[in-house]
């Protein structure tokens, strides 16, 4: 090392203890700043849930999987035997003139009802695809995922509202064709199970669950108001435009109750 | 915070209650919306939707003509004729009471014997009707007829009704009555008015020399024949319960008074034998009994006798005029008119001849009182105007069915829905109104026609 070298490297070392002298003088003459002290926060318990989750259910059933397994294929349903024409039966014959019931034709077609049918067929065609596809454990009878459902969908009142407004607006044309049948029949209020599917459609034929408003007099309607019910939400189904988000959550349109009755 | 949200959910409600009329949720529903009843199961944690809506029009419905499993003659035509007769009642029949527009037998897509019981809906739901009627007509190994009567719900694709009726060839039009019967009471929830007939008075000739016959006929003017021969005039024929006689008064050698008439028979004997006059009659519910009115030295009050024969039994004693009793359906009470206050009115009393109040007080007279079969209505002539109205038992809840021409005389359907009538004071003509609807249907006959009485639906 040379001389200038030398004086050179004890300069910068005189520079820098300086410095950092300089520095730490700095620091020490700051402020310092004041500690926040916590906001007192009131804690209440409460022993009822609020009226509806508003966050995502935390245990929804996972997606159905779609990876293609490595049994054996099964055979997909067969499809239905050829229909047997119906024939009717004549009614037994009786000696005067009083009602017969005819019976009931003797034929090997479904007799189920059609939305039964349609239903039943809907779902053979849907095993049909699964078969095809090879896609075990999926079974028939799964229900909708709720993994599929948007996340925190809750059917609150405002979305209840919504809902149930939309449906009164789809089924009123058909209410407002059903024909009065008498007297008093205005008081006789029908309450009808309603399912549905998915796509709107229903699922299997309403249900009456029961009536109220009938008395002596407008007793003998009492079916009829029934029959009406029925036709006014058969005659406008399927329904149209419902959020499918809405379709499984607790009070959700995949089964409600239908309140019918006649103008007074 | 728990009273926070009860208040939030108290408006919500109330906010949905006035901005949504017709639709509740059943949670936090408005007050005015009624809960459901307790046995809905669920309605706790489910949607609930209300929904009113209807109109007051006359349902249409789809009435194809019928078919035969198997053309074969009868006296009464060949099944495939029939089967389009058969269809064309019922539509008329359907048509007749003003509750249903029927659609077809013409225009309509035939319909084969094996589509009876399995219905092509689509084709019939274009036609706008909401119910179907199907059915066939078919020969019986025994010579009689099977009519076969369906009744579907075209938009539920459903049937909600079936009934079979085996008749003789000669009866094939009672058996689409009795099928369009069944099709009204499955429809309306009333029983049927269609397989029953008429007794009335046919009235022929110039009015100082009127000739007036019974004459009797099914309800839509088929079937129809005179009982009496004209020598001498009726009025007020009456149909027994049983439908095995019919009474009615004749001014046979100018003197009025109750006779009977045995159908079957075709004879008539009077009902009671005295000199004095006698008229007004009408059968106890039983058939047991008649009353009648009866002129005892210039004071006219209401009687009964029982048809078998015996000494009749004064039921009222006021001084006036005391007739047209009629029965309530349970036989427990008696309607009548009387002059006894001034002027015509309706009165009712006990069965024997007790507790006699007026029920009518508006204005003008009231005459000619039928209690209805359903026991909730009378039917009577207001005699001033002449017009066909009804009122409850104790004289409430008036009103008047008829308006326009002169009508007098009403007789209640079997139903008690519909009330018949004589329309016109010079030539008169037989109609009938739907007391619900309003809706007026005029009876054809051959000629004039006045008082007639509806029968009991036929056995």
């Amino acid at each position: 090392m040379v001389r200038e070298e030398a004086a050179g490297l004890y300069a910068s070392l005189t520079g820098h203890v300086l410095l950092l002298a300089a520095l730490t003088y700095g620091v020490l003459l700051l402020p310092k700043p004041p500690l926040a002290s916590p906001e007192p926060m009131e804690v209440s318990f409460v022993d009822e849930v609020s009226l509806v989750s508003a966050s995502p259910t935390p245990q929804a059933v996972p997606a159905p999987s779609a990876a293609p397994q490595l049994g054996p294929v099964e055979e997909a349903a067969p499809s239905p035997a050829p229909v047997a024409a119906p024939t009717p039966a004549p009614p037994r014959p009786a000696l005067t003139l009083r009602p017969a019931t005819p019976q009931k034709p003797p034929d090997a077609r479904d007799r189920r009802r059609p939305e039964e049918s349609r239903q039943g067929r809907a779902q053979q065609s849907r095993g049909a695809r699964l078969a095809d596809l090879n896609l075990d454990g999926l079974g028939r009878d799964t229900p909708p995922s709720r993994a599929n459902q948007a996340p925190g969908a809750v059917m609150n009142a405002q979305a209840a509202a919504n809902i149930a407004q939309a449906i009164t607006r789809q089924v009123q044309p058909c209410a407002d064709r059903q024909v009065y049948p008498g007297p008093g029949a205005e008081r006789i209020v029908t309450s009808l199970a309603l399912s549905l599917n998915p796509d709107g459609s229903l699922r299997g034929r309403p249900r009456m669950t029961g009536q109220r408003g009938v008395d002596d007099e407008n007793r003998r309607y009492a079916q009829r108001v029934a029959d009406l019910a029925i036709n006014a939400f058969v005659s406008c189904s399927p329904l149209r435009g419902l959020p499918r988000e809405l379709y499984d959550v607790p009070r959700g349109w995949s089964n409600f109750t239908m309140n019918y009755r006649l103008p007074a | 915070m728990r009273m926070n949200q009860v208040r939030i959910a108290t408006i919500i409600a109330a906010v949905l209650g006035l901005t949504l009329p017709g639709v509740a949720l059943a949670q936090g529903q408005p007050a005015e919306v009624q809960p459901p009843p307790p046995t809905q199961p669920g309605n706790d944690d489910q949607l609930v939707v209300d929904v009113t809506g209807g109109q007051r029009a006359a349902l249409p419905i789809a009435v194809p003509y019928m078919p035969t499993p198997a053309e074969a003659e009868t006296p009464a035509g060949g099944t495939g004729t029939l089967g389009r007769q058969v269809a064309e009642i019922v539509a008329a029949d359907l048509r007749n009471s003003g509750l249903f527009t029927p659609i077809g037998p013409s225009g309509l897509p035939n319909v084969s014997y094996p589509q009876v019981s399995a219905p092509d809906y689509g084709a019939f739901s274009a036609t706008g009707a909401q119910n179907l009627i199907q059915g066939f007509v078919q020969a019986n190994p025994d010579g009689r007829l099977t009519v076969g009567c369906y009744v579907y719900d075209v938009a539920g694709q459903s049937q909600l009704a079936r009934q079979g009726f085996v008749v003789s060839p000669r009866d094939w039009r009672r058996a689409a009555h009795r099928c369009a019967d069944s099709i009204f009471s499955r429809l309306t929830g009333e029983g049927g008015y269609f397989d029953t007939r008429i007794v009335y008075v046919s009235e022929t000739g110039p009015a100082r020399r009127r000739i007036k016959r019974l004459a009797i006929m099914d309800y839509d003017g088929a079937n129809h024949r005179f009982l009496t021969n004209g020598q001498w005039t009726v009025l007020t024929p009456r149909f027994a319960p049983n439908q095995q006689t019919i009474t009615y008064m004749t001014y046979e050698n100018e003197r009025p008074r109750v006779m009977l008439y045995t159908l079957d028979s075709g004879q008539s004997r009077p009902l009671i034998q005295t000199p004095n006059m006698t008229f007004a009659p009408r059968y106890s519910p039983d058939s047991r009994y008649i009353i009648f009115s009866m002129a005892v030295n210039g004071n006219t009050d209401v009687y009964r006798v029982a048809v078998a024969g015996g000494t009749p039994q004064r039921l009222t004693n006021s001084p006036g005029i005391d007739t047209g009793g009629s029965y309530s359906p349970d036989g427990s009470r008696i309607v009548f008119e009387s002059d006894r206050g001034g002027s015509q009115q309706l009165y009712v009393m006990d069965a024997d001849g007790s507790n006699q109040r007026r029920i009518s007080f508006g204005g003008g007279g009231y005459g000619t009182p039928v209690w209805s079969p359903r026991g909730d209505l009378i039917a009577f002539t207001k005699t001033g105007g002449f017009r066909i109205g009804v009122m409850a038992p104790d004289g409430s809840s008036e009103r008047i069915l008829t308006g326009g021409s002169f009508a007098e005389g009403p007789t209640w359907a079997p139903n008690g829905r519909a009330v018949m009538f004589t329309r016109g004071a010079s030539q008169g003509q037989l109609w009938y109104v739907d007391v619900a609807s309003g809706a007026t249907r005029r009876v054809p006959t051959p000629l004039g026609g006045s008082d007639p009485a509806w029968s009991p639906l036929r056995d």
